[in-house]
Parts: C-alpha cells; structure tokens; sequence
C-alpha cells in the first residue's frame, strides 16, 4: 500500500497533507498520531469513503480511485464497530455476505476465530463493547483479506480485552495478512508492530521499521540518590557536568539522557559531587518518546514533570 | 450486484421488528378504514360527507372505496419507513460497513431502494386483502351485495385501485428515500417528510388551491385514488413521475459524490 502527495481539505483546511506511505507487504503497521492529526481521514481515503483533494495511491495493486478494484481484498474495521442494534451478530455478517457476495461459509470461522461463535445468535445490542469490537474484526475477516485496516481497534477496550486484541492482531499477521492498526495509544502500537507510520497534522513525522526507530532512539539513564533530599543536587551537578536532565518526581529520580555507556560517567559524577546513588539504571525510550522528539511537543506527563520542576 | 445489495437489504427489512409492526399495522389501518366506510355508509341516494352509499358500495368498483381512503396513511407510513432505512445507515454508522463491501454506491442504492420498495409494495398488497375480506365480511352485515365485486369488471376494478395504490406508495416511498439520504437522520427525516405531506401541504391547498395538482403528496394521493373529479390521474401521474425523478437524481448524484464521514 502506497500514496503520494495524498491531501484531503475541508473547507480549506488540510486535514491530511502531502502524505506518501510506503507500507511493507506483511507488515503489522501502526498508524499513530494524536487525535485529529488525520489518521482516520486517511483510512478512509484508503477506503473510498473520503474522495481524496489530491494526490495518488496503490492499494494491493488497485488504484486508490477506483476502491473496487482492490477492495474484495480487504478487511476493515473503522473507528467504532457500527452493526444493526436489533440483528443478531450472525445476521449482520449475513447482511455483509450478501452484500459482497461472499461465500456464506466463512460466517461460522470468523466468529470462532474471533470467539463470538456462542453469542452468535444473540442480538448485537445485547454485546459488550469488546464483543463488539471482535464482531467488527470478524466483519473484516469475511473475505479472506490480503489487508486488514484496523482503526483505534483497542478504543474502549478494558485491559484484558486490549490483551485480546493484540492476540488477535498478531495471528492475523502470522497467517500473512498485512495489517494497518491506527491507534492514538503509541504505547499500543509499540506492541504489536513491526513497523510504524508517525503522522502529525496531516504529515508524517516519520516511518519506518519500529526496531530502527528503537535503534536511533537509543536510552536514558536513570539515576535516584540515596537521599531524596539530594535530588536537585544531583540534578544540578550532571547538568553543570554537561549533560541534558530532567527530574521524574513520581519515581524520586533523575532521568538523564545519553547512551547506554553513559552510566559510568553519571556514576562518577554524583560520587564527585559527595552524593551516593541508591539506583542506577538504562531504560530504553519508547515510541512516544520518540514520536514527541520527532514532533518537538511532550506528552502530558512530561508537561506535568515540567511544571512541577517549575514550581520547585 | 444488485442483487446482492437487495437481498441484503432484505435481511434487514424482514426483521420481525420491522416486518410485524408494518404489515400488521398497515393491513389493520386498511381494515379499520374499511370498517368505518361501511358502518358510516348511508342508505340514501346522495354521499354525505363524502362517504359512498350503500347502494355505490355495491357496485364492481365498491371494494376499491376503502382502499382509496387509506391512500394518505399508507403513503406517509412508506415515506417514514424508507426515509428512516436510509438515514439510519448514517446514524448508525453502518454506512461505511456496507461501503466498504460495496464500493459501487449505485449499486449499493439501487439495490436498497428495490429492497425497500418491495418490502413496502407486499405490506400494500397484504393490506389490501385483509381489507377486501373485511369488505365482504362488512357488506354481509349491511346488506349489501358483493355479486358485483366478483364480476369481471369489479375484478378489473380492484386490480387497477391496487396498482394505483402501489404506484403513489412507491411514489412517497422514493421521496422519503431521496429525504432521508439529504437529511442523514432517521428523526428529522420523518418530522421534515410528515411535516410537510399533512400540514403544510394542507394549509398551502387551503390556501391556494390551484396549486392542489402540483404539490408532490396531493399529487401522489391523486393517483392512489385513480384521479379525482377536478384532477386528471394522468396529470397527477405525470408531476408525480417528475417529483420523483427529480428527488431520485439529486439524492443518487448526493449519495455518489459525497464523503462518507458518519
């Protein structure tokens, strides 16, 4: 799946702009990003529900203005999972069989893939949000798909039922199937891809393999004196010493940012400075992390942990 | 393709919900109307109010009285319940499901608009017989004679009122299609769709009636009635046809180009 110079404007605004994805046949694909930054406008372009403002796109070698032509092949769950309240879940496969003229065979596996098939009979209304969510899945799986485009698919999930999911996500792509997952979650994604897509305000930021971006991101050093009185000490000795920090309140450490080989360094210079580390560890960045780095913005944590060494 | 979209139209459509409340709604509004025809029926030689003889309900065309009368209702009923199939896919979000499965949106909407008017053309049709056989069963307690309902020419009769009948339901069936497609919401579908077929339609005939043969619900009801005594059912036919045209291309043309965001 691919685009180019892909843009989507409404009234002037463009919520999608210039994007061009290249994503990897068997890949698990996330799509991350903000709420608002274009990740479900984008899907659904993908899917002929949007008419793109411009740009182009290959879809399983169908052109994206022609969703016919590659569509038969793809699965999709978008945003909610949407079924008739008053159908059973097997009806509102039925109503997707019929309308695609599928085979009617599959009805039964995708509902015990999915673990529906003992409330396959009972009305949607009556399901919980997770079973819903997995009937939506099974709805995508009707058609054997070469691609799965999977849209805030954890959205409302309790922890369990995110556990699930991501089971789920990962058979799918075991048996070969290429699977596109937004989420706003980039811890969640973090999970279950093996590559990623990174978009902010209709642009992507960045895309590639996940264990390359892990690769580039490389790791802090996390340092937590003996006394906690000693915590802004610290703090202040390792940044005269050069290197960049900030404080992390809620662990009581001191959170310093350089390689792995950096740990010695850190170590000396608190020993210099007469105060005694109690815990001193390398924690590897994660994707949000990276994704806040890449966009020059913080995550809510870290405007908090920023506000709070304003106060002290 | 489709006939696949309409029978999956149809799954939805014969849910016992739906299909219940409105055959047995329909057909039992066509009975009552059919009840009070005779019971109000007077043995004089004029109509009073409007309301055919005993001796005019039995003559060939005495069964089709009842049927005309119910024109109105049942064509409202089609506008709510074909605005409210099509709107609710928005409201719903199962739109872009069935998009999804169906990327042909012609295609998509042909096949639920057949859908739709077929499941409204059967609940018509079962209307009218439950409403015929309490015609017989009424005409046995008044004395009146159904000989001539049986006749060739009642027959004729009969089947043409039908026909008429399924042609204006059709008629408000597609406008309330083409309603609920602009609208996008099942309940503002439906108040817009009734609010101007009962009063706004009125007051402007009461208003202005020469504008009674070219407002879309008179003109519809018209030829559920066979035409009337002031409008031709050919003329009525003819602004029907157009209204719906009119309505069907503007929402087929909508439905085509427009993002699907819902």
């Amino acid at each position: 799946m691919s685009t180019r110079s892909l843009t989507k404007r409404f009234d002037d605004k463009a919520v999608v702009d210039q994007l061009a994805l290249a994503i990897p046949t068997g890949s698990v694909c996330g799509f991350v990003g903000p709420n608002g930054a274009g990740k479900t406008t984008t899907i659904r372009m993908l899917l002929g529900l949007i008419r793109p403002s411009s740009g182009t796109g290959t879809v399983l070698g169908g052109n994206l203005g022609d969703p016919p032509s590659y569509l038969d092949k793809v699965g999709a769950l978008i945003e909610a999972p949407a079924f008739y309240p008053q159908l059973s879940g097997r009806a509102n496969l039925r109503v997707l069989v019929r309308l695609g003229r599928i085979s009617s065979r599959p009805i039964d596996d995708v509902l015990h893939r999915v673990g529906l098939a003992e409330r396959a009979s009972d009305r949607y209304r009556t399901y919980s949000l997770g079973m819903k969510q997995r009937l939506g899945i099974a709805a995508a799986l009707l058609v054997s798909p070469e691609l799965l485009v999977l849209d805030e698919p954890t959205n409302g999930l309790d922890p369990g039922g995110i556990l699930e999911m991501r089971g789920l996500i990962r058979s799918l792509a075991d048996d070969g199937i290429t699977v596109f997952v937004s989420s706003h979650l980039i811890s969640e994604i973090e999970h279950i891809c093996d590559h990623v897509v990174m978009i902010q305000a209709g642009r992507a930021v960045y895309q590639g393999p996940v264990a390359e971006l892990r690769a580039r991101q490389g790791s802090d050093i996390v340092a937590r004196p003996e006394q906690i009185e000693d915590l802004d000490g610290l703090a202040a000795l390792l940044q005269v010493a050069g290197y960049e920090v900030r404080l992390e309140l809620e662990s009581e450490a001191v959170v310093v940012q350089t390689g792995a080989d950096g740990a010695a360094g850190v170590n000396r210079t608190a020993m210099n400075g007469g105060i005694t580390l109690q815990y001193l560890a390398e924690r590897h960045r994660s994707l949000e992390d990276a994704f806040f780095e890449l966009t020059g913005t913080h995550s809510r944590d870290t405007q908090q942990r920023h506000e709070l060494e304003a106060v002290r | 393709m489709i006939t696949g979209a309409f029978r999956s139209e149809w799954i939805k459509l014969r849910r016992p919900s739906l299909l219940v409340s409105t055959y047995i709604g329909l057909a039992a509004a066509a009975a009552l109307f059919t009840i009070l025809l005779f019971t109000q029926a007077g043995n004089g030689r004029h109509r009073d109010g409007g309301i055919p003889t005993l001796t005019e309900l039995g003559q060939p065309n005495g069964l089709i009285h009842g049927l005309s009368q119910a024109t109105v209702l049942l064509g409202i009923v089609a506008f709510g319940i074909a605005a409210a199939q099509i709107a609710s896919e928005y409201s719903l979000g199962t739109l872009r499901q069935l998009l999804v499965r169906q990327p042909r949106r012609w295609v998509l909407l042909a096949g639920k608009y057949l859908g739709v008017l077929t499941f409204l053309a059967i609940a018509v049709v079962f209307a009218a017989v439950l409403a015929t056989v309490v015609a017989f069963a009424m005409a046995h307690g008044r004395h009146v004679p159904t000989a001539a309902w049986t006749s060739s020419t009642g027959i004729s009769d009969l089947t043409r009122a039908l026909g008429n009948l399924v042609l204006a339901v059709i008629g408000y069936a597609s406008l309330g299609l083409a309603v609920g497609l602009f609208i996008r919401s099942s309940v503002f579908s439906v108040i817009i769709g009734f609010a101007w077929l009962l009063p706004i339609e009125q007051i402007v005939m009461r208003i202005v009636p020469a504008t009674t043969p070219w407002l879309p619900g008179s003109a519809l009801t018209i030829v559920g009635q066979g035409g009337t005594a002031s409008v031709s059912y050919a003329h009525s036919l003819l602004v029907s046809l157009a209204y719906v045209v009119v309505a069907g291309a503007l929402a087929t043309v909508t439905f085509i180009r427009r993002d699907v965001t819902a």
